[in-house]
C-alpha cells in the first residue's frame, strides 16, 4: 500500500506558499525568471510591420527573394534587446513574455483578433492600442485576398468546406476535418544548426556567391530558378549578420555606461561575441552557443513552424567546443549550465502566438516545443550520450522551467547511469524528459528510405515528431481529424446534433436498423474512410498553395539538399528529400470504447438495443444514467483486453490502408499519428454524447491514452494495449503519444528509480514511439484549481510539453484530474 | 473450487521487479486488522459499494431479483440486508453500474497464467513475474501448484504471499517451485496470535521451521505487520526476530499497519474489527531498527 507522498516540486510549491523558499537564487536565469513570471504575454508587432512594408516594395519579385529582403529589412530596423543580467543576446520582441505576428498566415482575421485577444480563454495576449492601430491600419489591409487561409479556404469545395470550416467570416474551424495550415507555414522542423558551427554565415555566403559566378547567364533555369536562391541565400546571411553586429553595437555603448565591473567585461564579451558569430565558426562553447541562437530566433522570424524551431542534438553538436574549452581550462560545468540555462529563459518569453481561437486552443498553457534531443546513438550507431548529456538532464532537475522540451533518446545500449538519470529527472515532477524510443523510429525511418547514417542520427522535432536534418523537408501542415465526429454520424446518419439538420457526412443507414456488430463497424469505416479523402483534398491544396505563399530562405540555406538543388524547401518537389507528413487520428480510444460497448452490449450480452442507446445519446444520458453506466462499465481500450484492441487495430490498420494507396498521389507521406497537443478538448466539444458514455462536448481521449479514467489495469496494461493496436506491419504510421501519470509513491526512493528504470526499459522492448510522466498527486492539482495564485509554478504534462497548470483552462484542468492516477499497491 | 479475487498488474512492492499478483479467494485466518476482507470466505460472495449506486430514481435493477426485503432504497440509494443474501449473485449481473459486485471468479489455471504471460516484457528487466496471494494461498494447492509449474515453465519467476497456516505438504511442493517465498510470522505467541487471528501460530512456526530445513537455499523474506494493541511493542518483534536469528536464507521485515481496508468491510455489510486504532509512526521506527539484529 502507498502512503502519499510529495514530488520535489510539490515540496518546492509548498515550501514557497510557507514562504520556505529554498535559497537556490543563485543563477541569474532563476532571476531573470522570477522577472517574467506571471505577467501576461504582450504582441509584439515590429515583425509583421517590417514584412509587410518590404513586401509592399517588392511586388512581382520571386518569393525566396522577397522573403529575403524581408528578412533584412527587419535586420537593419527592428529594435535590438539586450536584457539585463543575460549572457546570450537576441530577442524579436519587447522585454517579458511577447509573441509576433505573421500576417502571410492570417493577417484576415487580424482585425477581429486585436479585439478578442486580451480577453480570451485561452492564451490571452495584451497589446497597446497604438499597436492594435497599426495592424489594423498598416498591416492587416496589405494582406487582404493575399493570406494562406484565404487562399486555402477558397480553394477547396463545399463538401470538404463543411467539414473544415463555419460558414463565418472568420472561417473559424468546425473540428471535425481540421486543417491547421492557416496558423503555421510548416509543421516541426530542426535545422541543421551544425553547418553554422562549422562555416558560420560568412562560409555559407561564400559559397553562395562562388556559385553565382559559375551561372551561365544565357540559361533560363540559372536564371529564373538559381540566381534567385543565390541572390536570397546571400541577403539573409547578409541579414543575420547585421543582425548580430547591431547587437554587437548596443553592447558596446551599454558597456560604456556600465558602472559595475562585473557587468561591464559581460557587456564586452558579449559585444565581442556578436561581432564575431554567426558570421564566422565558434572558437569557443560560448561562442557556440550565442551562433545557435542568433540562427534560431532569425528562424522564429523569418516564418511560423510548428510549434517553433526545434534545438536539435545539443549534446552533439555543442560537445566538440565543450570538450576544447574545458580541456583549455577556459570554462567549468557550471558555466556550462549557466549558458544552457540563459538560453532556457530567453526561449520562454518567446510565445508562440496563435491569432485564431483554434490555434489558441490547439497550444493552451501557451505551448511551444523548441525540442532538446539528448542520447540516442551516433551517426555510426554507437551510444551517443556524453558530459553534456547529464548536464542538461541536471539543468532540467534545477531549473524550474518548462523550457525547453527535453527529449531523451533510449535505445538497447543506452547505459544505466543514463537511465537512472533519466528516470531521477522524471521524478523531479515536471514531466520532463519525454522519451523516444530510438528501437522504433530508427527502423521506420529506414524504410521511408533514410539511410543508417542519417536515421541514427535523427533529431526530435516538436512534440513527438523526428527529423533528419538535411533528409526531411518541410512539411505541410496537416488536417486534425475528429473520428468522434465520424462515430457521432453513423449514430445520426450523417448529421451531428450541433449542426442540426445540415448533412456532413455520409448516410450510412439509420442506427436503429444496424443488424449486427459488422454492419455497424462497416460504417463507422466508411465515415472513417470520407474524413479521410476530405483531410487529403485539404492537403492536396495546402501542399500547392505552400509553394506559391511562402519560401524560408534561411531553413533552405541550411539545408543540403535545397542548397544542392537551389530550390526553395517550401517547394513540393526536393529531389532526395523525404517528406514526413501526417495525419492526426483523433478520439482513438472514444470510437474503440464506443464501439466494443456497443458490440458488448447490443450484440453480445443484449442487454440493450440500439434504439434505446441513440435515445440515450439524443438525451445526453440525461434520465438514463443506467444506460450510461451499463456503456461506461463495459471493455475499454487501455485494460489490454483484447476485445477493445482488436477494434484500435483494426481502426489504425483501415486508416494506414487509406494512406498506403492515396499518400503516393500527394508525393508525400501522410502517416498516421496519434499526438493532440490538447486539441482533444476542444475538439470534443462538438461532439454528442458517445455510446462510450461520455457525455457531450467533454474532451475526446488524448492521443493513444485510453478514455479519461477508463483505464482502470494499470499503466502496464496502458502501454500493452497501445502495443496490441500497432500494426508493425505497416510503415504508414508516425508518433503515438502515452501520457502515464504516477503518483510520487509508485517512484518513491531508489527502488522506486530502479522500477521505474525497468517500466521504460519495457516501454522500449515493447518498440512504442513515445512515452512521458507525470509524477504527483491529483489532490495537488485540486489544491491548485482553488486556490491558483499559489500554485502558480505548478507544471504539468500535458501532450508533448509541460504547462503551468493554472494558466489552463478549468476544462483542461478537470481532463487532467480524471486521467487515472496509477497508484501501485 | 478456488476463485480468484483480484488480479494485480504493475504490482512494484511486492517481491524483486514488476510484478502481477494472482489473488486466491479463501483464507482460514480472520486477522482483525484484515485488509482485504474479500479473501476471508472460500467460494464467491456479494460486496456492495454504495457511491457507485446510482439509484432508485434511475435505475432499481437490483430489487428486482433480491429477496423480498433484501434491499431498501432509503435515500434513493440501495441499502442492502446482507443477511437477507441467498448468494444467487443474480443482482450482480443486471447491476448496470457494478455497485454491486461479485467477488471471485472462475478461472483455468491455463487462463491464469495466460493472462500473467501477457505482462512477460515487464518482467524482463529487475526479475519481475507471478506472485500468488490471497486468502491463503497454500489452501488452494489443487490450483496453485499447477499454476507455479506452469510458470516454471513459461520461464516466470514465482513467489507466494503465505500466512504458513496450511498443510505442510503443500507448502513443500509449492516451495520446489517457488523463486521467492514471502511469509507472514506476526507472532510467537500461541494465546494471542489465537486471539487476534482466530487460530493458534504452532502451524505456522513449525511449517516455517520445516521449510528452513527442507530448503535452505530458497530466499525467505519474512513479514510482521505491526498491529497496534497485538504486536506493536519491542518485546513481541524481539521475539519474533530472534525466532528467525540464524535461519538460512532470510531476509525480514516489519509492515505498517494501514486501515485502507476499512470501504471493504462495508460493502460486504461487516463491522470493521480494529476500529479507529492507529499505529504510531515513532513506535513503528523505533521497532524497525530492531530488525537490524538479522543483517
Amino acid at each position: 500500500m502507498s502512503v502519499k507522498v510529495l514530488s520535489p516540486q510539490e515540496i518546492r510549491i509548498y515550501d514557497e506558499i510557507e514562504n520556505k523558499v529554498s535559497q537556490k537564487g543563485k543563477n541569474r536565469a532563476y532571476e531573470i525568471l522570477q522577472k517574467i513570471r506571471g505577467a501576461k504575454p504582450q504582441i509584439d508587432i515590429e515583425r509583421g510591420l517590417y514584412f509587410t512594408q518590404s513586401f509592399k516594395e517588392t511586388v512581382g519579385q520571386p518569393l525566396n527573394l522577397r522573403w529575403a529582403k524581408a528578412l533584412y529589412h527587419y535586420a537593419k530596423n527592428a529594435t535590438v534587446y539586450i536584457d539585463e543580467n543575460q549572457l546570450l543576446v537576441g530577442r524579436s520582441g519587447k522585454p517579458g513574455r511577447y509573441g509576433i505576428l505573421y500576417p502571410e498566415l492570417d493577417g484576415n482575421i487580424f482585425k477581429e483578433a486585436m479585439v478578442k485577444l486580451p480577453t480570451r480563454e485561452n492564451s490571452p495576449f495584451d497589446i497597446s492600442d497604438e499597436d492594435a492601430r497599426t495592424v489594423i491600419e498598416e498591416i492587416a489591409p496589405f494582406w487582404v485576398g493575399k493570406t494562406f487561409h484565404e487562399n486555402f479556404a477558397a480553394s477547396l469545395t463545399k463538401e470538404t468546406t463543411k467539414l473544415t470550416y463555419n460558414s463565418d467570416k472568420e472561417l473559424t474551424s468546425r473540428y471535425i476535418v481540421n486543417e491547421t495550415a492557416s496558423f503555421r507555414s510548416s509543421i516541426q522542423w530542426v535545422h541543421d544548426y551544425e553547418i553554422v558551427l562549422e562555416k558560420g554565415f560568412k562560409g555559407i555566403k561564400e559559397e553562395a556567391l562562388e556559385k553565382l559566378s559559375q551561372l551561365d547567364e544565357y540559361s533560363p533555369i540559372d536564371y529564373t530558378e538559381k540566381r534567385p536562391f543565390l541572390e536570397a541565400t546571400i541577403i539573409t546571411c547578409n541579414a543575420i549578420i547585421l543582425w548580430a553586429n547591431r547587437h554587437a553595437d548596443l553592447a558596446e555603448e551599454l558597456a560604456e555606461k556600465e558602472s559595475d565591473p562585473i557587468r561591464k567585461a559581460e557587456l564586452e564579451k558579449i559585444a565581442e561575441t556578436c561581432r564575431y558569430v554567426p558570421e564566422n565558426p565558434p572558437r569557443t562553447f560560448y561562442e557556440a552557443m550565442q551562433s545557435q541562437w542568433f540562427t534560431q530566433m532569425f528562424s522564429r522570424v523569418e516564418q511560423k513552424t510548428g510549434t517553433i524551431i526545434s534545438n536539435g542534438r545539443m549534446d552533439q553538436y555543442l560537445y566538440p567546443f565543450y570538450k576544447k574549452d574545458i580541456e583549455n581550462g577556459i570554462i567549468t560545468d557550471d558555466e556550462v549550465q549557466e549558458l544552457f540555462e540563459c538560453m532556457w529563459v530567453a526561449m520562454a518569453q518567446f510565445i508562440d502566438l496563435y491569432l485564431s481561437d483554434t490555434g489558441g486552443a490547439f497550444n493552451e498553457g501557451y505551448a511551444h516545443w523548441e525540442a532538446v534531443t539528448i542520447g540516442g546513438q551516433t551517426k555510426e550507431g554507437l551510444d551517443a550520450t556524453n558530459e553534456l548529456t547529464y548536464i542538461l538532464l541536471k539543468s532540467k532537475r534545477e531549473f524550474p522551467l518548462n523550457y525547453p522540451d527535453l527529449a531523451a533518446r533510449i535505445h538497447t545500449r543506452s547505459p544505466k547511469r543514463y537511465l537512472y538519470e533519466v528516470a531521477e529527472t522524471i521524478k523531479a515532477g515536471e514531466g520532463f524528459p519525454k522519451l523516444i524510443n530510438d528501437e522504433d523510429v530508427i527502423p521506420l525511418l529506414l524504410s521511408k528510405g533514410a539511410n543508417f547514417e542519417e536515421a541514427y542520427d535523427y533529431s526530435v522535432s516538436g512534440c513527438a515528431e523526428c527529423r533528419m536534418p538535411n533528409r526531411d523537408t518541410y512539411t505541410s501542415p496537416n488536417a486534425y481529424i475528429n473520428f468522434a465526429a465520424a462515430l457521432e454520424m453513423v449514430v445520426y446518419n450523417g448529421h451531428m446534433l450541433k449542426y442540426g439538420d445540415e448533412l456532413l457526412g455520409l448516410e450510412t443507414g439509420e442506427f436503429t436498423e444496424f443488424k449486427s456488430f459488422d454492419e455497424l463497424l462497416d460504417a463507422f469505416l466508411k465515415q472513417q474512410k470520407n474524413f479521410l479523402k476530405h483531410a487529403f483534398i485539404q492537403q492536396r491544396e495546402i501542399i500547392r498553395l505552400r509553394a506559391e505563399h511562402f519560401a524560408s530562405p534561411l531553413g533552405s540555406a541550411l539545408h543540403k539538399l535545397c542548397r544542392e538543388q537551389y530550390i526553395d524547401i517550401h517547394q513540393p518537389k526536393i529531389e532526395g528529400g523525404i517528406d514526413l507528413g501526417y495525419f492526426e487520428y483523433m478520439g482513438f480510444a472514444t470510437v474503440i470504447d464506443s464501439l466494443a460497448a456497443i458490440k458488448k452490449t447490443v450484440f453480445e450480452d443484449k442487454v440493450l438495443t440500439l434504439a434505446q442507446i441513440k435515445e440515450a445519446l439524443e438525451h445526453n444520458f440525461h434520465g438514463y444514467e443506467a444506460i450510461r453506466q451499463l456503456l461506461l462499465n463495459s471493455p475499454s481500450y487501455g485494460n489490454d483486453d483484447p476485445y477493445t484492441d482488436e477494434i484500435g487495430k483494426l481502426l489504425d490498420k483501415e486508416a494506414q490502408d487509406f494512406t498506403r494507396k492515396y499518400s503516393k498521389e500527394l508525393g508525400v507521406h501522410m502517416d498516421l499519428r496519434l499526438v493532440p497537443f490538447t486539441s482533444h478538448v476542444p475538439f470534443g466539444k462538438v461532439v454528442s454524447a458517445t455510446p462510450n458514455g461520455r457525455f457531450a462536448n467533454t474532451p475526446l481521449s488524448d492521443g493513444s491514452s485510453a478514455s479519461q479514467g477508463a483505464d482502470i489495469s494499470g499503466p502496464t496494461a496502458v502501454l500493452l494495449s497501445n502495443y496490441a493496436t500497432k500494426n508493425f506491419n505497416y510503415n504508414e504510421h508516425a508518433g503515438r503519444l502515452i501520457n502515464v501519470k504516477l503518483s510520487p509513491a509508485c517512484v518513491k526512493g531508489e527502488e522506486g528509480t530502479e522500477k521505474l528504470v525497468q517500466f521504460i526499459e519495457t516501454w522500449r522492448d515493447l518498440k512504442l514511439w513515445h512515452i512521458q510522466f507525470n509524477v504527483l498527486n491529483t489532490e495537488t492539482m485540486r489544491a491548485a484549481q482553488k486556490n491558483p495564485e499559489a500554485y502558480r509554478n505548478l507544471l504539468v504534462r500535458i501532450a508533448g510539453y509541460s504547462a503551468y497548470f493554472t494558466e489552463l483552462t478549468k476544462d483542461l484542468q478537470d481532463d487532467l484530474i480524471s486521467r487515472t492516477e496509477h497508484e501501485a499497491v | 473450487m478456488s476463485y480468484v479475487f483480484n488480479i494485480q498488474h504493475y504490482s512494484l512492492h511486492d517481491g524483486p521487479g514488476i510484478r502481477t499478483i494472482v489473488f486466491l479467494k479463501g483464507c482460514p485466518l480472520r486477522c482483525r486488522w484484515c485488509c482485504n476482507p474479500e479473501s476471508q470466505k472460500y467460494g464467491q460472495e456479494i460486496s456492495y459499494l454504495e457511491n457507485k449506486c446510482i439509484g432508485f430514481s434511475e435505475c432499481g435493477f437490483c430489487k428486482n431479483v433480491l429477496p423480498d426485503g433484501a434491499v431498501k432504497f432509503p435515500n434513493d440509494k440501495a441499502e442492502l440486508d446482507m443477511d437477507k443474501c441467498s448468494e444467487c449473485l443474480e443482482c450482480a449481473k443486471i447491476c448496470p453500474s457494478k455497485a454491486l459486485k461479485v467477488e471471485g471468479q472462475e478461472y483455468t489455471v491455463t487462463q491464469l497464467i495466460d493472462i500473467v504471460e501477457r505482462d512477460s516484457a515487464f518482467f524482463s528487466h529487475g526479475g519481475g513475474g507471478l506472485t500468488v496471494s490471497g486468502g491463503e494461498p497454500l489452501t488452494h494447492g489443487d490450483i496453485l501448484i499447477p499454476l507455479l509449474k506452469e510458470a516454471k515453465k513459461r520461464r516466470i519467476s514465482t513467489a507466494i504471499e503465505t500466512c504458513g497456516y496450511a498443510d505442510y505438504s503443500v507448502l513443500f511442493e509449492a516451495a520446489e517451485y517457488l523463486d521467492t517465498i514471502m511469509f507472514d510470522i506476526k507472532s510467537v505467541n500461541a494465546e494471542k496470535h489465537k486471539e487476534f487471528t482466530g487460530k493458534s501460530n504452532d502451524v505456522i512456526l513449525k511449517n516455517f521451521e520445516q521449510l528452513c530445513s527442507d530448503y535452505p537455499d530458497l530466499p525467505k523474506k519474512v513479514r510482521t505487520p505491526v498491529i497496534p494493541g497485538f504486536n506493536d511493542t519491542a518485546e513481541d518483534i524481539k521475539n519474533i526476530a530472534e525466532f528467525l536469528k540464524n535461519r538460512p536464507n532470510v531476509n525480514y521485515e516489519l509492515l505498517a499497519y494501514h486501515s485502507y481496508g476499512k470501504g471493504k468491510y462495508k460493502a460486504l455489510g461487516r463491522e470493521y474489527p480494529m476500529g479507529d486504532l492507529k499505529l504510531d509512526k515513532v513506535k513503528f521506527n523505533e521497532l524497525k531498527k530492531l530488525t537490524d539484529i538479522l543483517e
